[in-house]
């Protein structure tokens, strides 16, 4: 009969585990040779793949770690390659997306990687559409040389917008921004000479022939020219947020003292991040006045503003996905739906509610989200299994790589159980009257189990001032031999033996307590 | 102000008269410390003995020295005095290696090359923090690099090859497992491919890079203001047959060395052949080069040769048999061997400073260290000398096992008790380990050396794990004593004894050993066996003595070398087939295993080793025999001896040694007195245990004891053996006026009384009426 056994009534029941692999992973060929395929001029390979031995049957396995690549790569094959098929009214809502969504990627820039609350993203692209448009109309300059244009205004704006972002943060910030948007837009409808227009410049010449316009030649050629846009915008968006201005903004944003420490100069690189933003909204202001053949007042108006907003909320900040999703979600909603009305924008309203409330970064956020949860449940779950039965679930441990830990603590637990019943005032007393040499049965038994634990939180005794007239105190070792133990309390022994005693009582209450 | 932090060394450990010794020292927080010479008497602090005694003695020593902060190049690696530069490359190339990564540990590792951390400049091959492959190159302001396919898996021995191709900048990383039924952790069954070939266009070419620092063999260069050049990116594991092309190998001349053979053509720049230098008495720390440039590498903090290469087949375990085979260098990232600290003040031993425990008394504020060293007579005159274990010093140099070893409480029966010199220490951790601490990826340290600080070579240091003194601690207990007693003695140790070997043993009619003599060369015990069988007298007076075969370096006694075999109580056990010492190329492990037991020469060797409690000694029947009955004069017939001491409260215990005639005692040892009662926390030495058994503690085995025993030599000699640590802390109990204290009496005076011991006629056969 053994005298370690497991309380029958802490069983629980145990379940299959196990999965058939569901990704496609490649196995590379004993002896092939890998051609590594840079992107040219640059260290960075095109894709990221990792191959690592698969634990269970320790075949060599090589996955794409970063899977979105492929995925814009798809998106952005079938957007471009459905443009001829599409309908009149879809190719201008293809260009609407790709144009706001290439605000957006701009955008997200001084949000998310830069860290500066503007607002005045519209008014940016406005004011280089009205002074492209002025250039072409009224002085006549070609199309093409007001692409420079606009974007040399929307880097001049975007430095006066910058002057006072290292004064003001956060939410007055955003006002002033806010404000002059409004300012530019009273300005420009009190021009005398646009008065008749209502504020607006018409008949701006385009890469779109003038016969073309609103026919579907120029319909087809407006939604490339925007499709072109978008990737541009994702290019700049790239270069900014994946290169050494963007790491160095990621460190920064992560520890700002940490970042300085180590030379880098947080402000700078903000600011060089909004001017970059804002030149290619600049450039983007000449593509809108080109697109429609003029710009009105509308670019500046508060609701335009806030459909932005909802698309970014939408899609979740910080990463470009993000930007183009809720950029999507949102032009749907606002063109797919037309016969709605104004229901459309309270539908978009309603999500964009949704998402703020159940999601933590927008709707690119929930994976990680729902990975996130899933550990947790996981871990909330597990515990609760081991502290009722102490015992490890197979979906526990599989976790485990030596599965000796898995013994182990089997074992312990039921040693445990055991020696537990062996404490009592008798064998404490007889620790007491003495800690070393030959115990009871029961005594040895409790001590060879405490002196075999795991050095971890193991208990030494410290002896503290000269030994002539020494005290001791309890120190419990770390584990790690680069860290010293801890004191443990700040209780003081007079004796080595009765610190040996304290040791054994704390020993003994870890015991009952486990 | 930060805290002051005193430390140091000195170089040698032991001296004479006339001879110079360095003092090297690191101080933190203080420019200055005060200093003087002092003579220790004894080292303890505990109440029941006299205490700490030092003695100021006139030394023409500066009263102060100025100090600084020195720091510590921790880690083996190897360093290529590349003067023809023909090592920064600067067009196409093929870099091999075979290599067994022992531990990643998140960090980058360089294996081989020519790398600057601080500048970005030159190139490396090594282990990236993700535990692949990787070689780089940088030119200052960009790095390049190229990464293996799959993660390294640990103690697994590969081939490691490089090629470069400065036309087109092209580079091909190829990795391939080498293992073999023996030489890795794991055998052929795990399916494992452990291949990867890589190939990929650098943005950046080779001659772009500049070159501003050493070819170094597992770690790289970095810099920084406070200690200028230093190595780091330390790697763990072995390195063996290695070698450099000027040109891009073709893949047949790559599977070429692929099989371990050598490619000695027009291109080759160097070909580190790391099994040649191999003699029968070991091997130095320089890796040769048999390439036209001769570009050895000079090993520092001794890398450990005399290790398994990759080709190491199983049937040969020692490069003796087969030095083609031990081309495996090992490299820790903690090893230190000497901290190559500048020499703070030499000093010449003044003739008027009598043999004795000495040291460098160091003072700033209330911090003070101490430098122990140990002074030897120039030209013998006492009759009596004490043989200070040294080695045995060195072996436990900063050990700090509570610290990670689970079982250490288990040994020693209680919980340590940590000294604020053992937490800082750790603090610190910086000045190595013992030879019974483990290295970062788990292996066992079989160097130690005295060119570094030691903490627990301190007179009033206690050994954490035991919680009482240790070694010259406890020896210090014996020499204040004979120093008490009146008698005129000197001080000799292992060093000396290795060193000069008999003719010193045989200046002295008594030899009396220290508490502890573990750690034995060769020499050392043919001495002492000789100086026995010439007529020698010897008190062992000790227990665990002549334990472990361990060497030195004929140049290099600083450093002594000791691998834990297959038996013997051992914190750690040497891999298979690397158990040959490079110090001389002889077998370590236990002399017992070697057929060298103590009993043959002592008539006694280590039975139990426990730390809980002691036990008085009581005599045995052979005691009353007119041969000895002259050593236990004053002591009663059920007298109980040394029911008391310093350690533990009594004279047998902490290792405990045992009589043998199976082990080769001397067949007409007399077993003299013994103790009983040991506690469970004395089991049987694991080298008496063949069986796992139940059974085999203090209270149930009766080999677990501690004996005294005599016996006769040829020509007078005798040797009178007490196996027991604690005996010696046993001494100072009530002034030194003791029954232990008596019967050492006893021994020493007729041992140094010239003629025939008192007994030496009772050889008949007794004619016993009762």
């Amino acid at each position: 009969m053994s005298i370690f056994k497991l309380n029958s009534d802490k069983q629980i029941t145990l379940q299959a585990i196990g999965q058939k692999s569901r990704e496609y992973k490649l196995r590379p060929k004993n002896n092939s040779i890998w051609q590594k395929f840079r992107i040219p001029m640059s260290r960075r390979h095109l894709l990221k793949w990792r191959t690592s031995y698969n634990k269970k049957s320790l075949i060599k396995e090589r996955r794409l770690e970063d899977k979105r690549p492929l995925w814009w790569f798809i998106s952005l094959i079938s957007l471009a390659g459905s443009i001829p098929w599409l309908s009149n009214f879809a190719l201008s809502a293809v260009a609407i997306f790709c144009i706001y969504a290439s605000i957006n990627l701009l955008w997200s820039l001084t949000l998310g990687t830069a860290g500066i609350f503007s607002l005045a993203t519209m008014a940016v692209v406005g004011v280089s559409g009205y002074i492209a448009a002025t250039a072409n109309v009224y002085f006549g300059v070609p199309w093409p040389l007001i692409f420079v244009i606009g974007t040399i205004a929307g880097l001049i704006f975007g430095g006066f917008l910058a002057l006072p972002s290292s004064r003001l943060d956060g939410l007055y910030y955003a006002l002033l921004t806010l404000g002059l948007a409004e300012i530019c837009r009273v300005f420009i409808s009190q021009i005398h000479a646009l008065t008749p227009t209502n504020g607006s410049i018409n008949n701006v010449s385009s890469f779109i022939p003038e016969d073309w316009y609103l026919q579907r030649p120029g319909l087809l050629l407006g939604a490339a020219s925007s499709f072109v846009l978008l990737l541009l915008a994702l290019l700049i968006y790239r270069l900014v947020n994946g290169e050494t201005l963007g790491r160095k903004l990621q460190v920064a944003r992560d520890d700002e003292e940490f970042a300085e420490a180590i030379g880098i100069n947080y402000h700078s690189a903000r600011l060089k991040v909004f001017l970059i933003s804002c030149a290619g909204l600049g450039f983007i202001g000449a593509f809108y006045a080109m697109y429609f053949r003029s710009i009105s007042l509308g670019v500046f108006s508060l609701d335009q503003l806030m459909l932005l907003f909802a698309m970014i909320v939408i899609g979740g900040t910080g990463r470009a996905e993000g930007a183009v999703v809720g950029t999507a979600i949102v032009i749907l909603i606002d063109r797919g739906l037309f016969e709605l009305g104004p229901m459309r924008i309270v539908i978009i309203a309603i999500v964009m509610i949704l998402v703020t409330t159940y999601a933590s970064n927008g709707i690119t956020g929930i994976r990680e989200q729902f990975r996130n949860f899933r550990h947790r449940f996981q871990t909330q779950k597990r515990s609760l299994i081991t502290t009722k039965g102490g015992e490890i679930m197979p979906e526990e441990a599989i976790d485990i790589h030596n599965k000796q830990i898995i013994y182990s603590r089997r074992f312990n637990s039921r040693l445990r159980n055991y020696l537990k019943t062996l404490i009592n005032d008798e064998v404490i007393a007889e620790h007491k009257a003495n800690p070393v040499g030959k115990h009871s049965y029961e005594l040895t038994r409790l001590l060879n189990y405490f002196r075999k634990a795991e050095v971890p939180d193991k208990y030494a005794v410290a002896q503290i001032g000269p030994l002539k007239d020494s005290q001791y105190k309890i120190f419990a070792f770390t584990g790690d031999p680069e860290k010293p133990p801890r004191v443990v309390d700040e209780r003081v022994y007079s004796s080595k033996n009765e610190a040996y005693h304290a040791i054994f009582l704390l020993r003994v209450n870890d015991l009952l307590e486990s | 102000m930060g805290k002051i932090r005193i430390n140091g060394y000195c170089d040698p450990l032991n001296v004479k008269a006339d001879e110079e010794i360095d003092f090297m020292i690191s101080a933190e927080n203080t420019k200055a410390v005060s200093s003087k010479i002092v003579r220790i008497a004894h080292g303890d602090e505990n109440p029941l003995g006299p205490g700490f005694i030092e003695n100021e003695v006139d030394s023409q020593f500066p009263d102060s020295l100025k100090v600084n902060r020195q720091f510590v190049q921790k880690g083996a690696f190897a360093k290529v005095e590349d003067k023809q530069d023909v090592l920064s490359l600067q067009e196409s190339f093929t870099i091999f290696t075979f290599v067994r990564p022992n531990h990643l540990n998140g960090k980058r590792q360089s294996i081989l090359g020519k790398w600057n951390i601080n500048s970005n400049q030159g190139y490396g091959l090594g282990i990236n923090p993700d535990g692949h492959f990787e070689f780089w190159m940088g030119n200052g302001t960009s790095v390049d690099k190229i990464t293996s396919e799959v993660q390294i898996l640990e103690k697994t021995w590969y081939f490691l090859c490089v090629t470069y191709n400065h036309k087109n900048s092209k580079v091909d990383l190829i990795q391939k497992g080498k293992i073999n039924r023996y030489n890795s952790h794991f055998g052929p069954v795990v399916p494992y491919d452990y291949d990867s070939h890589i190939s990929e266009t650098f943005r950046l070419n080779i001659n772009e890079c500049k070159f501003d620092s050493d070819f170094i063999w597992a770690g790289a260069t970095d810099f920084n203001k406070a200690r200028q050049f230093f190595v780091t990116n330390l790697y763990n594991g072995k390195i063996d047959q290695s070698g450099i092309y000027e040109k891009v190998l073709s893949e047949s001349e790559i599977n070429t060395l692929l099989e371990g053979q050598k490619i000695h053509n027009e291109n080759l720049i160097a070909c580190w052949e790391t099994s040649l230098g191999y003699t029968d008495d070991g091997i130095d720390d320089i890796i040769k080069d048999s390439g036209p440039n001769s570009l050895d590498a000079i090993g520092f903090n001794r890398p450990i040769r005399g290790m398994t290469g990759w080709n190491w087949a199983g049937k040969n375990d020692c490069f003796r048999l087969s030095p083609e085979e031990y081309g495996g260098i090992v490299f820790h990232d903690d090893a230190l061997i000497d901290c190559n600290w500048k020499s703070n003040f030499k000093w010449k031993i003044p003739k008027n400073l009598p043999s004795g425990v000495y040291a460098l008394k160091l003072n700033c504020k209330d911090i003070e260290e101490y430098i122990p060293f140990f002074i030897a007579p120039k030209k013998p005159k006492s009759k009596i000398a004490v043989l200070l274990p040294t080695f045995t010093y060195l072996a436990y140099a900063n050990e700090h096992q509570p610290f990670w070893s689970p079982n250490c409480q288990t040994v020693t029966g209680h919980s340590p008790t940590l000294m604020e010199s053992d937490i800082e220490m750790l603090k610190l951790a910086e000045f190595g380990l013992s030879t019974y601490d483990h290295h970062s990826d788990g292996s066992g340290c079989c160097f130690s050396s005295w060119r570094r600080p030691i903490a627990n070579m301190r007179p009033k240091h206690r050994l954490s794990a035991m919680g009482f003194p240790w070694g010259l601690g406890a020896d210090l207990s014996l020499l204040w004593w004979l120093e008490n007693e009146g008698y005129d003695f000197e001080v000799i140790t292992d060093h000396d004894l290795h060193k000069e070997g008999l003719p010193l043993l045989e200046s002295y009619k008594v030899i009396i050993n220290g508490t502890h003599p573990e750690y034995y060369s060769e020499r050392m015990l043919d001495a002492t066996e000789d100086y026995l069988s010439n007529g020698g007298r010897v008190i062992y007076s000790g227990g665990n003595g002549y334990y472990w075969v361990t060497a030195i370096k004929e140049d290099e006694p600083h450093c002594i070398e000791v691998r834990k075999l297959d038996y013997g109580s051992r914190s750690w056990q040497a891999f298979p087939g690397e158990g040959y010492l490079i110090s001389t190329g002889e077998c370590s492990g236990l002399w017992r295993a070697r057929g060298r037991a103590p009993q043959k020469i002592v008539g006694i060797g280590l039975t139990a080793i426990g730390m809980d409690e002691c036990q008085p000694f009581e005599r045995m029947p052979d005691s009353f025999h007119r041969r000895v009955s002259w050593i236990f004069e004053g002591i009663g017939e059920k007298e109980l001896i040394g029911d008391f001491g310093l350690v533990l409260d009594g004279a047998a215990g902490v290792e405990i040694d045992r009589y043998d005639l199976s082990l080769g005692t001397p067949p007409h040892a007399l077993l003299l007195a013994s103790s009983h009662g040991h506690s469970d926390n004395y089991p049987l030495s694991s080298e008496d245990i063949f069986f796992s058994l139940p059974g085999i503690g203090g209270t149930e085995e009766d080999r677990v004891r501690a004996d005294i025993v005599f016996f006769n030599t040829a020509n007078n000699g005798a040797c009178l053996s007490i196996g027991s640590i604690a005996w010696s802390s046993s001494l100072p109990i009530n002034n030194g006026d003791n029954n232990v204290g008596k019967i050492m009496r006893n021994a020493i005076d007729a041992f140094s009384t010239e003629g025939e011991l008192p007994g030496s006629k009772y050889v008949g056969d007794e004619k016993l009426w009762r």
